[in-house]
This record gives structure tokens, C-alpha cells and sequence, in this order.
């Protein structure tokens, strides 16, 4: 219950997170105009034709799912490392804490909140996707599930991260090193052409430590002209999604145990 | 003898920067008990420590050493804190909810939500003055409101412990006047209550304990009637004073205050009978002797300023 409510209140809290409202209002219209063409096109359908607008549409589904990809990756960061850090800046933690409410529930409330407005992130894209193929003609066939659970796992993983460090510094500095981290996983990943500069003892060792994003990618299983997913063992999709589980749960441990003798006076 | 609600001894905390050598020591060796049933006032001026040992006591903070109890428990665990209701100074809440909507959560996080929530809040609404504002989102209230607020939610879970950081800040003498009637009305039902706040002649008014620290050292503790009446002075009152005898006895320390029928003599309560004596061989008629009872302020201020001088 205590959980549940702090869960529940975290996400709301998010919802009306002016930062995320104003990327809201950004990215749809980012979006119509993105879209402007594909509908301009779908009018005067007499004279495209279904070659073309899929032609048309595959580039908008790649962006959607860049958009899961990536910027999602960072926004469950910014939302965990900001639904902490927020309520100790503020000192609503004062009065939650004062309820028989432990440490860890209290992070863990918070950390299902972030996941829930994950959840809302993650189907939200891929409903756009859905959208966009339907417009353009074009069928994802893929598994529903893979295009959500892939990224959830994902965002978990990034948002325990970010709980971990905020429990100990800044939340600019800990986003800023998630964002770090992001941008180092795809420089070190074994798929990537590797920089010159960069010895490759360290690269294996920044590989390791790192969550892997490339396991961690629907991508890898999609054939993103065609808009299919490659088929691949359920073993495969079964050690991916466990590896990023237990990276997310080693993170917040971690965090908890930090969390647990940290002052809680406002900051 | 009653149980100790709060024990907390010895304790010492102390603040310092990670990669500095900047140390404050914000409480040092600091002891003192509150009594079950107990109203305690927990005084000192500002940056003195209590929101240090609040902090403290409610599990927020760590000491670096002593030991502290709080109705049997660790500070912070979870079963003390089932039965305390806190108010923390300068209150924040979540500014989207509305007051009923906030104490429905705090009765989730409390695990004690029940069918008959609606009700309950719906009184203690009414007891902080807060019916017909049901609907007002908490970012709407002005300073008042949120505090009574503050006061509904400390009393939501029918806590056996109350602990209130500055409770009748940024109320209004109606507002300070409604929080001592509630403060009274906890006393009646037994339940212990330790309160810091600036306004003393209030707190005066309805606490039986007093702790007074300063600069991280606790100052003076006790039960509020002893440390009131410990005034070592008296006041004779007579109804003439001959000139002769007056200059007697302001060479002995006696200070004069002339009125219309009656002079007061204020003296050290040492030489009261002394004095009284030589009222009456010099014909004067004693009309009465009483102890020269101190308020808390000048109590609070006589011990500040005797602890500011000697350090």
C-alpha cells in the first residue's frame, strides 16, 4: 500500500513536470510537421504510390523508434535522478518519511513511478508507430511486446542508475553522467567501428562495466525498411532482458544502500 | 514516575563538508527526556540545534554519537514512527493535490487506509478550519492554510507522540490560539507532544516540560513550574515606606516601585524576613509577601544571555 502510493503520487507528480509537458508539446510538433508530407501525400493518394509512401513513412517509424531508443533511455534517467532529488529539494520527503514508511519503500515507490510513466512513454511510441504505418500503408510485423518490454527493460535499467547516483550527488551531475554513460556504451559496443585513441583494454573494460545498450535494443531485431523483426530464440530474449534486469537491480540495490544513511535535510 | 517518550543523551552531531576540514558542530553532548503525556517546549534562539534534534529524533539525521530512543525505538524505525505524528518547520507539500486528497495518501503511507477515511478527514478539516476548501489545490493556500494543514496531517494517524517544528508559524493570533486549543485538547487525551516555537508566552500557556539549548549546548531543562518559581526573589508589599528606612534598604539591594496606596518592595527572597522584620518595627503595615514569579520569556532570555556572556 505504501508503496503503491508513493508510486502512484511519483507519477502524477511527473505527468505535471513542466519539463516533460514542455517536451510533450515539442515533440508533436516536431511530429505534424514530420508528419505534414506523409498526409499531404495520403490526400492526393491518386498520385503516390504504395511504394512511395511507404518510402516515406519507414524514415518517420526509424525516428520514432530513435526516439524510443534514445531519448527515452534518458528521460526515465532524468525522471528517476529528478523525482528523488525533487522531493528533498522541496522537503515533501520530510512529512513521507515521517510515516512508518522505510527508506527503501520510499525508493522503490519512487522507482515504480518512473516506470509507469515509462510504461505511458513506451506505448505511446509504439501506438505513434502503429499510427504512422497505418498511414502509410505500411504493417509493422513485429511482436507488440518486444517493441515494449525491450525498452522498459532498458529504462530500468537507466533509471536505477540514476537513483543510484542521485543518492550521492547533484542530480545534473548524475544525469550528466548518465548521459556519459549512453554515449560511452555506443562508442565501446563490440558492433561499433572503434576509435583509434581508445586502448582496447580499456574498451572491454568500459564495455563490461557499462549497461550494453546493443543487447539491450529492439533494434537488433528489426529490419527497419521493412518494418519486421528478425525471429530470434527465446533464449536470446531471455538472457538480454535478464542481464538488463539484473543491472537494474544491482543499481538500485546500491542505491538503497546508500539511501539508507543519507541525511534528509533538504538541499 | 512516568516512562520516557523520548530519551536522548549525550548526543553530539556534527557537520562537515566531504574534502573539507570545515567543521560546525551543531550539537554537542546534548541530554535531555520527555515524559509520556508530557507537553515539552524545546526552546533557543535561532541556528541553535533544534531542527538538528528534530531531525534527529524522526530518524532524518544521523548523530555522530550518543544514544537516542524514541518511544522505545531506534529513531526512524518504522514501529515508533506508527505512533508519532510530525510537523516539520517550513511544511512542503504536493502542490497538484487538494488537502483531503493528501491526507487520503499520508493515511496510505501510514497503512491505515479504512472505510471510514472520508469521515475522519472530513473532521480534522473542520478542526484546523479547513472545511469548505475541499477542493483548492494545496499550491492555492496561502501560508495559514498549509500550516493547518501541516497540523491535520501531524494528527491524522491518532499519533501517542506529537512532535511540532514551529507549529504556529506563519498563523495568525486566531490561527496561534486554535493550535494551543488543539495542543491542550492532545495534553487532555495523554498524548505526548514536543513542540519548538519562538512564541513563548503561548507555549507558557500549556507545556509542563521545558528544554532550552543554545549553540548546540543544552542550556537548562525542567519541569516549567520549578524553573519558574526557582525566582530567587520576593516582593513585600507595604502600604508606606519612611524615607529613613528606604535608603536602608536599597543599600541591601531593594528596588522601589511607588504607587497610589501601596509601595512594592522587590528583594532578594535571602533577606525577606529580615527586611519584613524592620518593615514592622518601623510601623509599616506588610500587606503581603509573594515570590516574584518569572514568565518563560524572561526565563528563556536569562538564560540565553547568561550563556552568550559566559562563552
Amino acid at each position: 500500500m505504501k508503496i503503491r502510493a508513493i508510486a502512484w503520487n511519483t507519477f502524477n507528480a511527473l505527468l505535471r513536470n513542466k519539463i516533460i509537458i514542455l517536451f510533450c508539446a515539442g515533440f508533436v510538433c516536431v511530429l505534424l510537421l514530420m508528419m505534414t508530407p506523409l498526409l499531404v501525400a495520403r490526400a492526393s493518394r491518386g498520385t503516390q504510390t504504395q511504394e512511395q509512401m511507404q518510402a516515406m513513412v519507414l524514415p518517420l517509424i526509424g525516428a520514432i523508434m530513435a526516439m524510443v531508443s534514445g531519448f527515452g533511455s534518458l528521460l526515465a534517467a532524468w525522471a528517476a535522478a529528478d523525482a528523488v532529488s525533487g522531493e528533498m529539494k522541496s522537503g515533501t520527503i520530510l512529512a513521507v518519511m515521517a510515516r512508518p514508511v522505510r527508506r527503501w519503500e520510499f525508493l522503490l515507490g519512487k522507482y515504480v513511478g518512473v516506470q509507469l510513466l515509462m510504461v505511458v512513454y513506451a506505448l505511446a511510441m509504439l501506438g505513434l508507430n502503429y499510427l504512422m504505418a497505418s498511414i502509410g500503408g505500411a504493417s509493422i510485423q513485429a511482436a507488440p511486446w518486444l517493441l515494449v518490454i525491450y525498452p522498459l527493460v532498458r529504462y530500468a535499467v537507466f533509471s536505477a542508475v540514476a537513483i543510484f547516483l542521485v543518492t550521492v550527488m547533484h542530480p545534473m551531475f548524475a544525469f550528466g553522467i548518465v548521459l556519459v554513460m549512453s554515449i560511452a556504451a555506443q562508442i565501446v559496443a563490440p558492433s561499433a567501428a572503434p576509435p583509434s585513441w581508445l586502448p582496447a583494454w580499456l574498451r572491454t573494460g568500459v564495455f563490461y562495466a557499462l549497461p550494453s545498450t546493443g543487447l539491450l535494443s529492439e533494434i537488433r531485431f528489426l529490419t527497419i525498411t521493412r518494418a519486421t523483426l528478425k525471429t530470434a530464440p527465446w533464449t536470446d530474449h531471455l538472457t538480454a532482458l535478464a542481464y538488463g534486469l539484473d543491472y537494474a537491480l544491482v543499481c538500485f540495490l546500491l542505491a538503497v544502500w546508500l539511501f539508507r544513511k543519507r541525511s534528509l535535510s533538504r538541499d | 514516575m512516568s516512562a520516557a517518550v523520548i530519551e536522548f543523551r549525550n548526543v553530539t552531531k556534527v557537520y562537515q563538508r566531504l574534502f573539507s576540514d570545515e567543521r560546525v558542530e551543531a550539537l554537542s553532548d546534548v541530554s535531555f527526556d520527555a515524559n509520556a503525556g508530557e507537553v515539552c517546549a524545546f526552546l533557543g534562539p535561532n541556528g541553535a540545534g533544534k531542527t538538528t534534534s528534530i531531525s534527529i529524533l524522526m530518524g532524518f539525521q544521523f548523530a555522530n554519537s550518543g544514544a537516542i530512543r524514541v518511544l522505545g525505538f531506534e529513531p526512524g524505525d518504522v514501529r515508533a514512527k506508527e505512533q508519532i505524528g510530525f510537523l516539520p518547520e517550513n511544511f512542503a507539500f504536493y502542490r497538484y493535490l487538494t488537502g483531503p486528497k493528501l491526507l487520503h495518501m499520508h493515511r496510505a503511507l501510514a497503512g491505515q487506509r479504512a472505510a471510514g477515511d472520508d469521515a475522519l478527514i472530513a473532521g480534522l478539516l473542520a478542526k484546523v478550519k479547513l472545511n469548505g476548501y475541499e477542493k483548492l489545490k494545496i499550491g492555492k493556500y496561502s501560508r495559514g492554510m498549509v500550516q493547518r494543514l501541516g497540523i491535520a496531517q501531524a494528527l491524522l494517524c491518532n499519533p501517542q507522540l506529537v512532535i511540532l517544528d514551529e507549529p504556529t508559524s506563519g498563523l495568525d493570533p486566531a490561527g496561534r490560539k486554535e493550535v494551543l486549543q488543539i495542543l491542550a485538547a492532545l495534553k487532555a487525551q495523554g498524548k505526548t507532544v514536543f513542540l519548538s516555537s519562538h512564541i513563548l508566552p503561548e507555549v507558557e500557556q500549556i507545556c509542563d516540560r521545558v528544554i532550552i539549548i543554545d549553540r548546540g549546548k543544552l542550556v537548562r531543562t525542567g519541569r516549567l513550574n520549578d524553573m519558574l518559581g526557582s525566582g530567587d526573589r520576593v516582593e513585600i508589599v507595604v502600604d508606606r515606606l519612611p524615607a529613613e528606612l528606604e535608603q536602608i534598604l536599597a543599600e541591601r539591594g531593594a528596588v522601589f516601585e511607588r504607587g497610589p496606596q501601596a509601595v512594592r518592595i522587590g528583594l532578594e527572597a535571602s533577606r525577606k524576613r529580615e527586611i519584613a522584620e524592620s518593615l514592622w518595627a518601623a510601623g509599616c503595615d506588610v500587606i503581603s509577601i509573594n515570590p516574584v514569579r518569572s514568565t518563560l520569556e524572561e526565563l528563556f532570555l536569562e538564560t540565553v544571555d547568561k550563556k552568550g556572556a559566559a562563552s
